[in-house]
């Protein structure tokens, strides 16, 4: 009979992994459409990340294919250090997980809904499914059933779901999807609180605000292929950023840029004088704006970098990328 | 363009700092857990509907039926026969609990084999880890436990009734008789009961035969004839003597005996035991063959018209004559199979022949067939369900 107890060498490569999600080359085909294609990505343990990509990108399909909801055609992937499908069960077993909207047995309650994936989990499980209700503030609800949940309430139920294996990776898919303001901040603070305990989050998402306000990291995804990914901070320090000016006399200050190298990014508009400037520009080049506006006569009240928020960096990438293509 | 790489990613943690610690359970076991086996009981008998349905056909019905006779009978009893008794007995079992049970069998095992799918819960069991060969195997003892009781309640309640409601005389062809008489002792019987057996009892003889002279003599009121057929050509009344009106009594008996030795006043406890066993074994083997059908096709509503359809429709249409090129598909056919292991005394359910039971002689097949139908069935759906769970997309 085959169990999960771990041998000694799964146990030991899973304990040696950094990376909490590791694919190369991971292929998914539906007929002559490639829904993933070639995908090399590294989720780090600990953090929360992103996988961020348009409808029909093929972030669905890739979190199915690492769950073994469907089977990959090429390329390789491992769970927490463990091979999968080869150990599939034992990565599965520190996993926990929503895939598309959460859907249960609508006529049973959340807390018999929770108690039939638990029987499925180690026995402990069981011992988890208050202490889960409560984490998301579903422990007033647990005992309706689930036919009466809002869209939001069973996300949350999805939530706890996952939390009965008292995971080490969470795979959470669209998990805003229905949520109000409100409890789209509960969601990101709870994920926050996730992290902060050591567990790693993978969210995937097309609302792009949101990914960037809970994740460190990303993948952007399109047409199956992840094009870029890493801190985002990092991504989007390398991107364009704008320099706002506000000053005494935004027309002359704009004819003295004009006849300069950052000419070309100079725009006048009702908020004041913006300067685009390219991307890995030097912060030095703030201070020689200043100076020159100075000298030329211009008060200058305040200058402010603006870098690109993740959305349209999002946009700026996706859009070139398709203009490659 | 350039494409990033995670080189610059937050640091991972340590493996070893991170929640959860070493599993030990056998998630990877094709074997269900008792939990999930609780777990899938809970989940099908909260189905209220369904559970309502179930009991109504299973035991609304008999109980029904039973309650109106018991009524009627304690109204008016020269009207109404009791409401028990062998023939209630043996009617209720062939006529309703053995094809209600199947139906009703298969019905929970159709539910079983494809709700998780419908209703979006097989994912969630899915992403456990947890064998998806052992979540389909939880299901099978979990809707036995429903299934086997609910079926033994309805049956118990006809038994109940049958036993405790039976006629205190057998009325035999519409004649009061003693019960179980042997062959001599009822033919005496018959004769010192010459008139009533004479125009009750049935019996074929030819036109030219002595009995018919004694037949036409004897006098059957209320406008009732002999019970007798008599072949066409047959001479008119001419006066008998006492002694040959008792001795055609006699003879009718005798030919009747065969039918008469098979009646009870009530059913004796190795048919109640033996007919108990048999149809819950066709409910199960229903249950398992819903179950596989369900989880194949991935839905309820169609594998359940298909079995009720196969049930009461291409069964009974196949079981009475044997059709020259397609007798071994009929034999095929799990209700004829199962009809071949019905309890002697009970009459045969879709016209075909049985061991012991009346009827038509039917599809005949050796018992040894009739284990591997019952057995293929079982093993060709359970299998064909367990192989669309494992290699199903979740």
């Amino acid at each position: 009979m085959t169990t999960i107890a771990l041998d000694e060498s799964a146990s030991s490569n899973a304990a040696e992994s950094e990376w909490a999600v590791e694919t190369h080359g991971l292929t998914k085909r539906f007929k002559d459409n490639v829904a993933v294609d070639g995908v090399e990505l590294l989720v780090p343990r600990g953090c929360a990340f992103g996988y961020l990509g348009p409808n029909g990108a093929g972030k669905t399909t890739l979190i199915r294919v690492l769950l073994g909801l469907t089977h990959a055609d090429a390329g390789s992937m491992s769970l927490l250090g463990y091979e999968v499908p080869h150990h599939r069960d034992r990565a599965l077993a520190r996993i926990g997980a929503i895939v598309d909207e959460p859907r249960f047995h609508g006529h049973l309650t959340g807390r018999q809904n929770l108690q039939i994936l638990a029987a499925a989990r180690e026995p402990a499980a069981r011992g988890r499914i208050d202490a889960s209700l409560d984490r998301v503030g579903m422990t007033q609800r647990g005992d309706d059933k689930v036919s009466k949940y809002s869209m939001g309430m069973r996300q949350r139920l999805g939530v706890a779901a996952c939390l009965l294996g008292d995971p080490q990776l969470l795979i959470l898919d669209e998990p805003m999807n229905g949520l109000d303001p409100g409890g789209m901040l509960e969601m990101r603070e709870m994920i926050t609180s996730l992290v902060a305990e050591g567990r790693t989050v993978v969210l995937s998402s097309h609302l792009l605000d949101e990914v960037e306000r809970t994740c460190d990291a990303v993948a952007i995804v399109d047409r199956g292929k992840v094009i870029r990914q890493g801190p985002i901070a990092g991504l989007l320090a390398d991107s364009a950023f704008e320099l706002q000016i506000d000053c005494s006399t935004p027309d002359r200050a704009g004819a003295l840029l004009a006849g300069t190298q950052w000419g070309p990014g100079v725009a006048i508009g009702p908020d004041g004088l913006r300067v685009g400037l390219a991307a890995g520009t030097e912060r030095q080049v703030v201070a020689e704006v200043n100076r020159l506006l100075v000298e030329g006569g211009v008060s200058v009240y305040r200058l402010q970098e603006v870098h690109a928020s993740l959305e349209s960096w999002f946009l700026e990438v996706t859009t070139r990328l398709g203009a490659d293509q | 363009m350039s494409i990033s790489t995670v080189a610059d990613a937050p640091p991972p943690l340590p493996a070893a700092t991170v929640p959860g610690g070493r599993i030990t359970d056998h998630r990877g076991s094709w074997l269900p857990n008792g939990a999930m086996i609780a777990t899938r009981f809970m989940e099908l008998t909260r189905r209220r509907g369904l559970m309502a349905a179930l009991i109504l056909v299973n035991i609304g019905i008999p109980a029904v039926f039973l309650a109106i006779r018991l009524i009627a009978h304690a109204v008016a009893p020269h009207s109404y026969g009791p409401a028990g008794g062998y023939d209630i007995f043996s009617a209720m079992v062939a006529g309703e609990l053995f094809i209600f049970g199947f139906i009703v069998a298969a019905t929970l095992g159709c539910t079983a084999g494809s709700v998780d799918l419908t209703e979006g819960m097989f994912r969630h069991l899915v992403v456990t880890g947890r064998s998806r060969l052992a979540l389909y195997l939880a299901r099978i003892p979990a809707g036995l436990a429903i299934i086997v009781p609910l079926i033994a309640a309805g049956f118990a309640i006809v038994c109940t009734v049958c036993v405790l409601a039976a006629p205190t005389q057998l009325s035999y062809q519409n004649v009061n008789a003693p019960v179980g008489l042997s062959k001599p002792a009822f033919e005496t019987w018959a004769a010192g009961h010459a008139q009533e057996v004479i125009c009750n009892f049935n019996f074929n003889i030819g036109p030219n035969s002595d009995l018919v002279q004694v037949v036409n003599s004897v006098p059957c009121g209320g406008g009732n004839g002999p019970g007798v057929k008599i072949g066409p050509g047959a001479p008119t009344t001419t006066p008998v003597s006492h002694a040959q009106v008792q001795s055609a009594a006699r003879q009718i008996a005798a030919s009747n005996y065969a039918d008469y030795s098979g009646r009870f006043l009530s059913p004796s406890i190795s048919l109640m035991v033996k007919a108990g066993l048999w149809i819950e074994l066709y409910a199960a083997v229903g249950f398992l063959v819903g179950l596989g059908l369900a989880s194949l096709m991935g839905q309820r509503t169609v594998p359940v018209i298909l079995l009720i359809v196969l049930e009461l429709v291409l069964t009974p249409l196949l079981s009475h004559t044997p059709i020259d090129h397609l007798v071994n598909v009929q034999r095929g056919l799990l209700g004829i199979a199962v009809t071949h292991f019905e309890p002697g005394g009970l009459p045969s359910v879709f016209g075909g022949s049985h061991n012991g039971g009346g009827g038509d002689p039917g599809v005949t097949m050796t018992t040894a067939a009739a284990i591997g139908v019952v057995v293929g069935w079982i093993v060709v759906w359970t299998g064909l369900g367990a192989w669309r769970m494992v290699k199903r997309d979740a």
